[in-house]
């Protein structure tokens, strides 16, 4: 019984001190809500992604220094993608990535879609950054089809962001791939920039040295599907490119070529000639004709082509202009056609895919839940066979007229990173294309054994913080130029990425030397010139050290929940 | 079968299925109630809006949450487990491919663990007091209280990294193809590759049925019967065999049905040590992915299959001991 009371008195004492505390007057009322709120960086978990959660926590404690109170929050990569997606109003940072495709070899898509006013509501621009400035260099670079107007119009465009500073780039990461060169040999593996050593072109040129001609590499995620009409994931990709063709393909050199198109002309700013290569055949021995090309990039512009549709919406008309070449005349001018549609969309048959299609009209379903039994394309490799959550077997197809030099091309689902790894060394795998573990590890490995070959190379994708400018004090740009210098993002490079990576200043990657603008500021780490610039911009910091807003204004928001 | 036989059939029926409504309304809420949301998948610096809108529609997310789920109701009754919202492809379709690799290693592993469990546990317990016993206990325990992870990565690095016995990964050798599903189950290739993560599961279960036998035929060895046989003057090897042993198996038994049912839903952790491509894993991602068709009729199937492995249970229990009966209550 006495217990019980000592018991309850104690509880009423914790409440009635709980009370008390969030009761008593903090400094002057006027004073308190200039205060900057405690703000919140959400990252991943670091068992998901070590890397951004390091980045994060480097990050927050430069912030800290500025006199803001900041919190790293994590989340899983499902749950934190639809906060910072979907609750456009709620967030004030988060770390995120861009990664390196071979379609952002052209800097179009990212200053494009990043951006834009346009795609602030619900698209990529979920930062909110709005600046008309930028729209109009972002729109002009699009439609100049001068090489070298178009030049200026990227450099003009990085500079605003560099200035404007909505996102604090960190690094572009480097790609680091494996391959063992014993079974493969080291002059025809192929280094595409931005993208590193696993691409097409290693694929369609590794020559086996010895009774090993099987490619068989790892990926760490299964494939979802294999369908020339749907984008699925970063796995997948690498599937579709081999088995389909495209007229145009991005070089080693991160420049389109021509591929299935033998040639092509501009006619003028709205009009281009495609020629198609003579002789093409698909898998199943059907020639590869005009219509069928037609036919690939028109029946995007339907609705049962969803994730195709936005490349191909420039396209007013195709036309035949004799038995082997096709005019296509666009809309408006659009300076990344050649990469960004004649590039992106892969050769379908229409024999295959015509009735496939019809067969979806008036249902709800889309091209996306079709799956042929066997994927039939055009390209330097043929489908074998497809073992769900274990591996896919593609073989060489001989009748191309860039047939590879491998038997047969194998990818694993291997799940266990160190398994992945100990299979390279036993040659159970003899491409390493899919590696999030420690570099050190494998640079390790590579040292221990001189069978294997690593090769690094800086990517197309990069690393940022992204602010949203929704939220004050993140829409003051004056406040985003003191984050970035206040950020030791040196350390990030060094200790974040273990020094795999090139500190980067643009969205734009350093890799596409001809489009990365040279002479951007560069916000070199200087916490104090940071609260230089932020005393000038009208901020005061209380007796506590706290930051304040400038005189004029005040806190309106809510801790992000 | 005699009437109130019948009857307690055919409750256990009704209970079955009130258990498996039960279950899947639970399913069903928990997965769409968990943060996240199945379109960040599609993501990308080119997504629309209206492609968004167009994946709602198509997925059914666009329908109010009780049609939502009516409609899984009445799907599932009608046993259509719809359509994965990451493979796009039908969950009955995905279970079917991956559940022969789960049901291979798991039932292997629990036959496996249970014959070597129930004769080593009756070893242990004729064994009582002496050194082995004392040594034996121990290193059970340890054994089955390593993590599974652990275990795995151990073997991999002495067993596949180091000496290169065993393959590190999957089901068999990179391009290997066979004719049929049986041909690739009983292939010496798919063996060698069972062989680690089949070591690692057995590690991990022969705990339970180990210590089961060993204290139940400890009970036993005490019992008037067993007293009795010594009096008679039995041989002791005997009396272990015929009589204690005999009776002592009871409880394992059902044991192994429900541990039989609950392994339907593969194990997670060794499927992803070894690249396994099973059930387990396909579940992983199915609930990070917000998979909502896929998670929820997995999991209703493993449900589905623990339920009916528990019914099993009793009836092999009224079966072995004629003491047991449900029926007259």
């Amino acid at each position: 019984m006495r217990r019980q009371r000592v018991l309850r008195g104690l509880v009423f004492g914790i409440i009635a001190a709980m009370v008390l505390a969030t009761a008593q007057p903090g400094p002057s009322q006027a004073q308190a809500s200039r205060v900057v709120r405690e703000l919140v960086l959400v990252t991943w978990p670091q068992a998901q992604n070590p890397q951004q959660y390091e980045s994060a926590r480097i990050a927050a404690e430069g912030m800290r220094q500025l006199g803001l109170k900041v919190t790293v929050r994590t989340m899983p990569w499902e749950q934190l993608a639809d906060y910072v997606w979907e609750e456009r109003q709620k967030w004030d940072m988060t770390t995120w990535q861009m990664v390196g495709r071979p379609e952002r070899s052209d800097p179009d898509e990212i200053l494009v879609n990043l951006f834009s006013s346009s795609t602030a509501k619900d698209g990529y621009n979920f930062v909110g950054f709005i600046d008309p400035k930028y729209d109009g260099l972002a729109q002009a670079q699009r439609s100049a089809t001068d090489p070298a107007a178009r030049k200026h119009l990227v450099d003009q465009a990085q500079q605003v962001l560099a200035d404007a500073q909505p996102y604090t780039f960190l690094v572009n990461p480097k790609s680091l791939y494996a391959y063992d060169n014993q079974v493969w040999d080291p002059h025809t593996i192929v280094e595409q920039k931005g993208i590193g050593i696993k691409n097409f072109w290693t694929f369609v040129q590794a020559a086996p040295k010895g009774a090993q001609k099987d490619m068989v590499l790892n990926a760490l995620d299964p494939i979802l599907a294999i369908n020339p009409l749907y984008i699925s994931g970063k796995v997948d990709s690498w599937i579709t490119e081999l088995i389909w063709d495209r007229l145009v393909r991005i070089g080693p050199d991160g420049l389109p070529r021509p591929w299935a198109a033998s040639a092509y002309t501009w006619v003028n700013p709205t009009t281009i000639d495609v020629t198609l290569r003579p002789g093409m055949r698909f898998h199943d021995g059907t020639p590869v004709t005009l219509d069928d090309v037609i036919f690939s990039f028109m029946a995007p512009k339907g609705d049962k082509v969803p994730m195709y549709k936005p490349f191909v919406a420039n396209i007013a008309d195709i036309k035949k202009v004799n038995a082997t070449t096709l005019r296509f005349v666009l809309a408006k001018p659009q300076a990344a056609f050649l990469t960004s549609t004649l590039g992106k969309l892969n050769i379908v048959p229409q024999h295959a895919w015509g009735p496939m299609l019809q067969s979806l009209e008036g249902k709800k379903d889309n091209a996306q839940f079709l799956q042929e039994k066997t994927p039939v394309g055009s390209g330097p490799f043929r489908f074998v066979s497809w073992t769900r959550g274990q591996e896919v077997v593609l073989e060489a197809n001989p009748q191309h007229w860039a047939a590879p030099k491998m038997h047969r091309w194998i990818l694993r689902t291997v799940s266990n990173v160190e398994a992945s790894l100990g299979g390279l060394r036993n040659g159970e795998i003899n491409f390493l294309s899919d590696y999030l573990g420690d570099p050190m590890v494998l640079n390790r490995l590579s040292r221990q054994d001189p069978r294997i070959t690593v090769v690094a190379s800086t990517d197309i994708g990069f690393q940022f913080i992204a602010y949203n400018e929704r939220r004050p004090p993140f829409n003051d740009v004056n406040l985003r130029r003191a984050l970035t210098m206040a950020i030791d993002r040196t350390m990030i490079r060094l200790v974040a990425f273990k020094g795999y990576g090139e500190m980067s200043d643009s969205p734009v990657s350093k890799a596409l030397e001809y489009w990365h603008a040279s002479r951007l500021p560069q916000y070199s780490r200087d916490v104090q010139a940071a609260r230089d610039l932020l005393k000038k911009a009208g901020y005061e910091w209380d007796s506590q050290g706290r930051l304040m807003y400038p005189a004029s204004q005040s806190e309106t928001l809510e801790v992000a929940r | 079968m005699p009437r109130s036989s019948t009857r307690w059939f055919a409750q256990r029926l009704a209970q079955m299925l009130l258990v498996l409504w039960v279950i899947a309304t639970i399913l069903f809420l928990i997965f769409r109630l968990m943060p996240g949301n199945p379109l960040v998948a599609y993501i990308d610096t080119t997504f629309t809006t209206e492609q968004k809108q167009a994946l709602i529609h198509s997925f059914g997310l666009d329908l109010p949450l009780w049609q939502q789920y009516l409609i899984f109701l009445r799907e599932s009754a009608a046993g259509n487990l719809g359509r994965s919202f990451s493979f796009h492809a039908p969950v009955a379709q995905l279970v079917w491919e991956t559940l022969p690799n789960t049901l291979v290693l798991m039932l292997s592993a629990v036959v496996v663990a249970f014959l070597l469990g129930t004769v080593t546990g009756a070893f242990l317990a004729w064994k009582r007091g002496t050194v082995v016993e004392s040594i034996g206990i121990p290193l059970v325990l340890a054994v089955r209280s390593a993590p599974e992870f652990w275990v795995g990565m151990i073997l991999l690095a002495v067993f596949s990294f180091s000496l290169r016995w065993f393959p590190s990964f999957g089901t068999v050798s990179p391009g290997a193809q066979y004719a049929s599903l049986w041909q690739r189950l009983t292939s010496p290739d798919f063996l060698h590759h069972l062989t680690l993560p089949l070591i690692t599961l057995v590690l991990y279960l022969q705990g339970l049925p180990l210590l089961l036998m060993r204290s139940n035929m400890l009970d036993v060895m005490e019992e008037e019967f067993v007293v009795m046989a010594r009096m008679k003057g039995l041989p002791e090897r005997r009396i272990l065999l015929a009589h204690a042993a005999r009776n002592a198996l009871l409880p394992v038994v059902t044991a192994f049905a429900l541990v039989i049912g609950y392994s339907i839903g593969g194990n997670v952790v060794i499927e992803n040590v070894f690249s396994w491509p099973g059930l387990g894993r396909l579940l992983v991602r199915a609930v990070a992915a917000k998979d909502y068709p896929l998670a929820q009729g997995a999991f209703l199937l493993i449900a589905a299959m623990s339920i009916v492995m528990n019914l099993l249970a009793d009836v092999a229990y009224t079966w072995l001991d004629p003491r047991v009966s449900y029926a007259k209550r």
